[in-house]
């Protein structure tokens, strides 16, 4: 086997960007080096070796730096994304419970009312509070988000129970939207194993 | 409309500079050059103490082109060596100016040694 074909099998060590750009200007930097060398066989194949095992590491070190800049960037947009809708359904949730409670109050309401479009503006409250933690900061605003989207979940529920008319787009903006956002603040976990790593990064 | 601020490469951001970096750099001063004639230019410069394999130096100049410090030029034969096109590289005025900076934080360092009697006198 020539020279030039252990090398350019050497090549196979660096990530294939570097390779299709720099490659074939490896090879020829090769060529000459070969031809001119004066150092015996094995020192010139044990500098070559170690060179391309030095810079090959390298340069993969710098395309999973490149990934994982990448990826915390779109796990900081999805969050972002998660905070503005959180904020808006949480402000629409408020407005519409208020709108019900101005509305219950011209009949007499019973207590069980009261309570459950007090219990509907603290979920609205709590989900425009998740929105407002992710907006503030992605990352550590995910953990006050998970918390408050859950404690917005179970007063929603027990609103329901205490309120069992309630309407089907309350009940898909209470019941449904604190669910959905808990997936999107989730789902990159189940899309890299490595979050942990890359949290760190913000 | 607002407009975007662009962060901003500074000279001083780039140092210090690795010296496998700095070497390309200082080969690049005079002239644009191609990758075995800064090989070459190096191991000459440094009698031979510092040697750039392909790997390393290739490596260094994709970090380089991506900082703004170095730019590609033409891509010609070298009549040296023979009819093989090769890719010129060249130093940017940003890379001049982190090549001057560098050479004077070392030119520093060696002032401090100096001055410490690390160098300059006759061993003991």
């Amino acid at each position: 086997m020539s020279a030039e074909r252990v090398y350019r099998l050497l090549l196979r060590a660096y990530p294939r960007s570097f390779r299709s750009e720099y490659g074939s200007e490896m090879m020829l930097l090769f060529r000459d080096e070969y031809r001119s060398r004066n150092a015996a066989a094995l020192r010139f194949w044990t500098t070559m070796v170690c060179d391309v095992a030095r810079s090959a590491t390298s340069m993969w070190l710098d395309v999973l730096s490149a990934r994982v800049k990448d990826y915390t960037r779109l796990v900081e947009v999805i969050m972002k994304l998660a905070g503005i809708l959180a904020v808006l359904l949480g402000v629409f949730g408020v407005v519409s419970a208020l709108a019900e409670a101005v509305a219950g109050m011209r009949a007499r309401p019973s207590g069980a009312y009261v309570l459950a479009v007090s219990l509907g503006v603290i979920a609205a409250a709590l989900l425009l509070t998740a929105g407002a933690a992710l907006l503030r900061s992605p990352v550590s605003g995910r953990h006050t988000a998970t918390i408050t989207l859950l404690a917005s979940l179970v007063i929603v529920l027990i609103a329901r129970l205490l309120h069992p008319w309630m309407g089907m787009l309350a009940l898909i903006v209470g019941i449904g939207s604190p669910i959905a956002l808990l997936a999107a603040l989730y789902w990159p976990n189940r899309r890299s194993p490595s979050t942990s790593q890359q949290t760190g990064a913000y | 409309m607002a407009k975007r601020q662009r962060t901003a490469v500074t000279p001083e951001s780039q140092l210090p500079l690795a010296p496998a970096t700095f070497e390309i750099l200082l080969a690049l001063v005079d002239s644009e050059r191609h990758g075995y004639a800064i090989m070459k230019e190096v191991s000459t410069r440094t009698d031979g103490a510092v040697q750039l394999g392909p790997g390393t130096l290739y490596g260094a100049l994709k970090r380089l082109l991506e900082s703004g410090l170095v730019e590609k030029g033409s891509e010609r034969a070298d009549p040296e060596l023979g009819d093989d096109r090769r890719r010129y590289y060249k130093l940017t005025k940003l890379g001049l100016r982190v090549a001057r900076l560098e050479a004077r934080r070392l030119d520093a360092m060696v002032r401090a040694a100096r001055q410490k009697k690390l160098i300059g006198m006759e061993p003991a």
